[in-house]
């Protein structure tokens, strides 16, 4: 193990990937590389290292996408930064329809193993065109696989994952979990898709949480439980696969629910969350089921009012208690 | 109708003024990231001040200096950067989306790529209605590497869109290069699809003047659209995330005084449009050396009113946040 920050644990995946994979290329390396907390000496050796294969395209979201797509179905495995989330919806047609349909509509003839990842989330300032939690787009495509990283140790190890699946895979990093620090194993290792992780057990309500809403959800829980609220945060890790079984078995430990989501609670990741719980452990449940998340407005750029509408530890704290004291 | 040479300085120096206000905010108030307009001010002034009520404007990030040479309020301007309830937006926009419908301004988009878009929508708007307004899209080289240019700039000479595309082409080989075209030659795109273009040097003001005055003509008079390249310098402070007062805070007296001159940045002090356009207006017996000084201080005069305004705004009340995102 050694402590890590977020953004050199992925770096780290990456440089992993890149040496044991002649045919992984990172297509947008700069602002994945730079001013990512690596030691200028070693993020010149990266640049050393690999001169052909770190590449740093023009602004052309759009056919980077195809690019990196076409290339994946002819034999590579690119690895695809957009940056800010929101400068992928310049290459949306090519992600949904290209990209996501590669290997059904084709009967299984082709594949496309590439890597999409992007910078997300409520971060400060943003205003409306850079403050997007996408998630639930992504999600929605069918053919596409989904990776929410929510610390340095599951960033490394699901983006290593990512890089090696033979789908393509859209990995989200919320941009203020960029300079989280955590223990990582030491080495190259892999987080298998489709295991969500208990983050904090507990008895009386369930949190799944997702991304920075991991960080939210367990402050919640802290306070909470000096009210003797004990609840257990689940981090589904991946959305596509998701790891059902261990959402609903929590919830039938605890008989509540509430889910925390930074997307837009319309259609969204804790909706889905909710769906399934209701479909699967309706039974199980002793209190309606609670969203945190957006509410659906364009983020503002002044401070109080981005403020009003970011999911946080006090909301999941409201949420539980009115659940609990009901 | 041309333009005053002295009211051009003085739209500049307000520009110029402006965004040093801008770097003194952020650094009082702990703002974070601006795109500023330092450099741009000779295009700026003598594009937005030839525009007339009825033309449309579409600009980008780096949008400040469009505003100010348009003749937006500059205390309205710096409370939308606060985030303040008296900014144009009501603090919904910020830096990056500052936008007063009541100048023409239609959008103010971050997406590389946006404005160029937008503005052939507004031109086709404008060309139905049979009116001889134009539509500016204002835009960074870095546009052109977006597909949507190439479609818009299509779009817009098969239609014979009334609409000036003003490109502020800022890039420097290496570090701050914004655009990675094949070619070098920016307007070779728009003349393969058959639009009149031009380049112009973006730090003189009267060339650009000249320049934006011909493009004008050309799309008001019904010939579609036109393409103009301004080259600009670039601001050493350009690049950085948090903007320091790299160069200094602009001294006019550099324009005529040798003891002002800078080692580190007398590149820029060469070329800075602001102390250019001092020198050749003083050297052709414009304006003075006191000219200079006066419109300069009639410029931090605006501008400390502007601050004052922008800082006793209020920020706008929290619920504020879920109105208004359906009319
Ligand atoms: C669609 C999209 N992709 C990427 C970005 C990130 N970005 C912000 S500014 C910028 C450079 C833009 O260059 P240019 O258009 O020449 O404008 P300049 O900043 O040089 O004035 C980029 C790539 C963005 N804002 N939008
Ligand atoms: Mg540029």
């Amino acid at each position: 193990m050694s402590q890590k920050s977020f953004t050199v644990a992925m770096i780290d995946a990456l440089a992993h990937s890149l040496k044991n994979d002649p045919n992984v290329v990172v297509i947008g390396a700069h602002s994945f590389l730079s001013d990512r907390g690596l030691k200028p000496e070693d993020e010149r050796a990266l640049w050393d290292a690999f001169p052909d294969r770190l590449i740093d395209p023009p602004t052309s979201e759009g056919v980077c996408t195809s690019l990196a797509t076409g290339a994946a179905m002819a034999g590579m495995r690119p690895f695809l930064n957009y940056g800010t989330a929101t400068f992928a919806y310049e290459a949306f047609n090519q992600i949904m329809s290209e990209t996501a349909n590669v290997h059904a509509m084709s009967g299984g003839q082709l594949r496309a193993p590439l890597t999409l990842h992007m910078f997300a989330g409520i971060r400060g300032g943003g205003a409306g065109q850079h403050s997007s939690s996408p998630q639930a787009m992504y999600a929605n495509s069918a053919g596409l696989e989904l990776v929410l990283p929510a610390s340095p140790a599951d960033a490394q190890g699901l983006l290593r994952s990512a890089i090696k699946s033979d789908n393509p895979t859209v990995v989200i990093t919320h941009t203020k979990l960029l300079a989280m620090t955590g223990d990582v194993p030491d080495g190259d290792f892999t987080i298998p898709f489709g295991q969500a992780r208990i983050a904090r057990e507990g008895r009386d309500v369930t949190i799944v949480a997702t991304s920075l809403m991991v960080r939210e959800a367990l402050k919640a829980a802290e306070a909470l439980a000096k009210d003797g609220v004990e609840a257990e945060v689940v981090d589904p890790r991946t959305i596509v696969p998701l790891d059902a079984e261990t959402i609903c078995a929590s919830v039938r430990k605890t008989g509540r629910l509430v889910t925390v989501d930074e997307g837009n609670a319309l259609c969204s990741i804790s909706s889905e969350i909710s769906a399934l719980v209701a479909e699967r452990a309706f039974d199980a449940l002793k209190a309606p089921i609670l969203r945190v998340a957006r509410p659906p407005v364009p983020i503002a750029f002044s401070p109080p009012l981005e403020a009003h509408v970011t999911p946080n530890a006090d909301k999941v704290v409201a949420a539980v208690k009115k659940l609990t004291q009901a | 109708m041309a333009l005053s040479p002295r009211e051009v300085l003085a739209r500049m120096l307000l520009m110029r003024r402006f965004e040093e206000m801008v770097i003194t905010l952020a650094r009082a108030h702990k703002l974070g990231r601006q795109h500023l307009a330092i450099g741009n001010e000779a295009l700026g002034a003598a594009a937005l001040m030839q525009l007339r009520a009825g033309d449309l404007i579409y600009t980008t990030h780096r949008n400040h200096g469009h505003m100010i040479a348009r003749g937006v309020d500059p205390g309205k301007a710096l409370a939308e950067i606060l985030g303040r309830a008296g900014g144009l937006n009501g603090g919904k926009g910020g830096t990056w989306h500052m936008t007063d419908p009541s100048l023409g301004f239609q959008s103010t988009s971050a997406m590389v790529g946006g404005s160029i878009g937008l503005s052939v929508g507004g031109a086709f708007a404008l060309k139905h209605k049979k009116t001889d307004n134009v539509a500016v899209a204002l835009f960074g080289d870095g546009a052109l590497d977006e597909g949507i240019a190439y479609e818009a700039l299509n779009i817009a000479s098969l239609y014979a869109l009334p609409v000036l595309f003003l490109c502020e082409n800022n890039s420097k080989e290496g570090e701050a290069q914004t655009s990675r075209l094949a070619t070098k030659e920016l307007t070779a795109v728009p003349k393969a699809l058959k639009i009149a273009c031009a380049s112009v040097d973006g730090g003189d003001p009267e060339a650009a003047g000249k320049a934006v005055a011909t493009a004008l003509a050309h799309v008001r008079d019904g010939n579609g659209p036109y393409f103009l390249e301004a080259q600009l310098v670039r601001w050493p402070g350009s690049h950085q995330t948090v903007h320091a007062f790299t160069t200094g805070v602009t001294d006019v007296t550099a324009a005529w005084d040798s003891a002002k001159a800078s080692n580190v940045h007398a590149e820029w002090q060469r070329t800075d449009p602001i102390l250019r356009t001092a020198r050749t207006l003083i050297a052709r017996g414009t304006v003075t050396r006191e000219d200079v000084v006066a419109l300069d201080n009639a410029a931090a005069v605006t501008m400390a009113k502007a601050r004052g305004f922008a800082e006793a705004s209020p920020y706008p009340k929290p619920e504020a946040a879920l109105a208004g995102v359906f009319v």
